[in-house]
């Protein structure tokens, strides 16, 4: 723009600089067309700042940005001038830059006792709010180090363990922040809520105990009752534990052994949904029980067995009104079929008397059950496939 | 008792500069005298020597102050040396100065001489008074009392019976009451607090005091407070219950474990169901009991209990909780209006019941003592 004349007021030179901008086109003006763009990037006029400042863009605001941050100035100055940019940061929910402020302000180590505390404070809420609990409780307690009245550090300690679920420390910093300012509500309530919290995980942890306190009951009083029958519960593979050989562990890692065996979980069944075997009411057992076909390697699983029934029982609702998809011969009726449980130990085969209860059969004194659930071949009697299996095997048939 | 040089003599060696050893022989001999009654009263007449031995507590002889400390405690225990201890000396403000210094070994006998002083209504409107001249407050005293390990050579139990003495007073019931504080809050954990049933008993007979202020029921019974739990668990046991009824009582009662004993003490079982029955003066009151669902507990408790006259406590805050509502205007029990014919009645039933719960009580002592010798046999 041309600059007046020396000493010039007189209204010709005036007149002249007027037509002057008739005519020639304003240096450096904004273009018509996108003078709103232009005007954006003028610092006085932004409506937002950008979110990095490239001095190439914009020149006029990082050369703003570096009289902020001119190191002529004193520590605490500059820290000051970092608290407030954090602060600024924060406002815009910017917390993870509010951190970086607050953090370069902290770095700067001046000796306003009162302005550290304050950053510490300041970055314990950016914390906060960005869910890192921890640094945030560590700035609170550092503010309270420096400052031990510093009441939003006090609320903010209290705010953090209770997050944490730190509800006794919650609650000595309630108690701490009560003693400076006893009337302060936020730390009433906060106090209040933190005792709530603590006496309901107590009761959780309580309730938690007594619930495992009677599943084992159940499950010793169920071990017991196997054992009283007389029925066998086959460890699992030595690799798996160790142990002793003896199968009627009475100690505690009997037991625990004996519950693992107990445990069930999925069984080639499609049905298996990890049963296990349980005692009703009355004190009847009830076992999940595995058919196997091996003619075509297919299996049934029972899911409860009660004791006192027979496999004929059950076979008859199995094979009885509809043969299954795969008896392709259609010969596995209940009439025709053959049961038997396998010894493992020596391999031997054992045939079931079908009209016996489980609990009879489970009484075999070769009979045992591995990974608690017993389970029995199934043979048509007087097939090929079934002469073909047992041959070879040695097999106890009834008499 | 001493002549008049004789008294003149010894006060003459209750003084700071004297030697050591007449001084100890002198405390030991004012000792002696507040051991019985005669002697307290005595001293009674004696301002000086009172005035001297509260002097000699500043001693640099621990064992001067032992005994002088001690001498103190006896008297006291005499209601009718409070007043000339307070007015004749400047006992009180030694007492408070010293209760607040974290490293002063003698705290728990200043606990128990406040203790004593504040027994009866005068001298504890003077205690409490000095307490707010002195510029301590009640709140101190909680602070120091619910701050573990506060002084690490006094346990200061003895301040929960002094806040039970203290809060006969409305004045000292208003600040424990306060609702815009956390005061009575910090105080209800220590009604199990199973390491002194001193300091159990001072905060369950604070309590107690605090509920006859029937303004305050639905604030103390509200979460704000929650003050029921606190009195109900030194009251429940490890009887299990039904998981519906473990569900409907209040949190801090639920799924109590197999070893969970009760309050030991019959006294302190007496105050919590006293205060219990203030709580059910009002209907809000009633009407909150009976919505937590404490019956069961009760029901467990009364099976329990042995002693007849907690068990008659108990009894009434049974019939209570389990009676009808009362006809309209007398929904507020402690503002019934009752007949003189009707009081005399019941004054007359009451003295029948005590004379019986004291009969049945004379009994069970006497069958526990005559078993022993039965098993000899």
């Amino acid at each position: 723009m041309a600059a007046p004349t020396q000493g010039e007021d007189s209204d010709d030179a005036m007149d002249e600089f007027m037509e002057k901008f008739k005519t020639q086109k304003y240096k450096n003006a904004f273009s018509e067309s996108n003078w709103e763009e232009e005007f954006e990037k003028v610092p006085m006029f932004m409506k937002t700042a950008p979110e990095s400042i490239d001095p190439e863009k914009h020149p006029d605001l990082a050369c703003i940005q570096s009289i902020i941050h001119d190191d002529d100035r004193t520590p605490e100055e500059k820290a000051r001038g970092l608290k407030d940019e954090g602060n600024d940061y924060f406002k815009e929910k910017k917390y993870k830059k509010a951190v970086v402020s607050y953090t370069e302000g902290l770095k700067k180590n001046c000796t306003d006792i009162e302005l550290n505390a304050i950053l510490y404070t300041n970055r314990a809420a950016a914390h906060f709010h960005l869910g890192n609990m921890r640094s945030a409780l560590n700035d609170a307690t550092a503010a309270k180090k420096l400052k031990p009245d510093h009441i939003k550090a006090i609320i903010r300690g209290a705010q953090c363990s209770m997050e944490l679920r730190n509800y006794a420390g919650a609650l000595q910093w309630c108690d701490e922040g009560l003693r400076l300012l006893p009337t302060e509500k936020k730390l009433q309530e906060l106090r209040a809520t933190a005792d709530k919290q603590k006496r309901e995980a107590e009761r959780d942890a309580r309730k938690a105990k007594v619930k495992a306190k009677k599943q084992q009951n159940e499950k010793e009083t169920l071990l017991a009752a196997i054992k009283e029958r007389g029925i066998k519960l086959l460890k699992t593979e030595p690799s798996q534990r160790r142990g002793s050989d003896s199968e009627d562990d009475d100690g505690d890692r009997g037991a625990s052994r004996a519950l693992a065996d107990l445990e069930l979980d999925g069984i080639s069944s499609q049905e298996a949904t990890g049963a296990c075997v349980y005692m009703d009411e009355q004190g009847v057992l009830h076992w999940p029980v595995l058919f196997l076909y091996p003619e075509h390697s297919q299996t049934d699983f029972i899911s409860a067995f009660c004791e006192n029934s027979s496999f004929m029982d059950h076979l008859a609702v199995m094979f009885g009104e509809e043969l299954p998809p795969w008896d392709s011969e259609r010969k596995y009726q209940p009439q025709n079929l053959q049961l038997f449980f396998e010894d493992p130990e020596k391999g031997n085969l054992y045939q079931v008397d079908l009209e016996k209860s489980l609990l009879n059969v489970l009484q075999h004194q070769r009979c045992s059950v591995k990974a608690g659930t017993p389970s029995f071949i199934v043979l048509v009697s007087g097939s090929p496939f079934s002469k073909q299996f047992l041959s070879g095997k040695k097999v106890q048939r009834l008499k | 008792m001493l002549s008049d040089s004789e008294a003149k003599e010894l006060l003459s060696f209750l003084t700071l500069e004297t030697r050591p050893d007449v001084k100890g022989q002198a405390t030991e001999y004012i000792l002696g005298l507040t051991g019985n009654r005669d002697g307290c009263r005595y001293l009674r007449s004696k301002p000086d020597f009172l005035k001297a031995l509260v002097t000699l507590t500043r001693d640099p002889s621990i064992a001067i102050v032992k005994d002088c400390y001690h001498a103190v405690i006896n008297l006291s225990a005499d209601e009718t040396l409070h007043q000339p201890l307070i007015k004749e000396t400047d006992l009180l403000a030694i007492l408070f100065k010293n209760l607040l210094d974290p490293e002063y070994v003698f705290a728990d006998r200043i606990c128990t001489i406040l203790s004593n002083l504040s027994r009866h209504e005068r001298t504890c409107r003077d205690v409490f008074h000095a307490l707010q001249e002195q510029k301590i407050g009640l709140d101190k005293v909680v602070e120091i009392f619910c701050t573990e390990g506060f002084n690490k050579t006094a346990s200061l139990h003895y301040l929960g019976p002094l806040l039970s003495n203290l809060t006969q007073l409305p004045e000292a019931r208003h600040f424990i009451l306060d609702k815009d504080r956390c005061v009575i809050q910090r105080l209800l954990p220590y009604t199990q607090y199973e390491e002194s049933t001193t300091r159990r008993g001072g905060v369950v007979g604070t309590l107690r005091n605090c509920c006859f202020d029937y303004a305050h029921h639905e604030w103390l019974l509200s979460d704000a407070v929650d003050i029921l739990p606190y009195l109900l668990l030194p009251l429940a046991g490890p009887e299990e219950l039904s998981e519906e009824e473990n569900e409907g009582l209040p949190v801090d009662l639920q799924y109590l474990p197999e070893d969970k004993k009760r309050e030991d003490d019959p006294d302190i079982r007496k105050m919590l169901l006293e205060t219990l029955m203030l709580l059910t003066a009002t209907k809000v009151g009633r009407q909150i009991m009976n919505k937590k669902n404490v019956y069961p507990i009760m029901r467990e408790f009364h099976k329990w209990e042995k002693d007849p006259h907690v068990i008659s406590t108990c009894e009434k805050l049974v019939q209570v909780l389990i009676g009808d509502e009362p006809e309209a205007g007398m929904e507020n029990l402690m503002e019934v209006e009752i007949p003189n014919d009707v009081e005399e009645k019941l004054k007359e039933l009451d003295a029948k019941e005590q004379e019986q719960m004291e009969k049945d009580k004379q009994e069970c002592e006497k069958k526990q003592n005559e078993s022993p010798e039965a098993l000899e046999r």
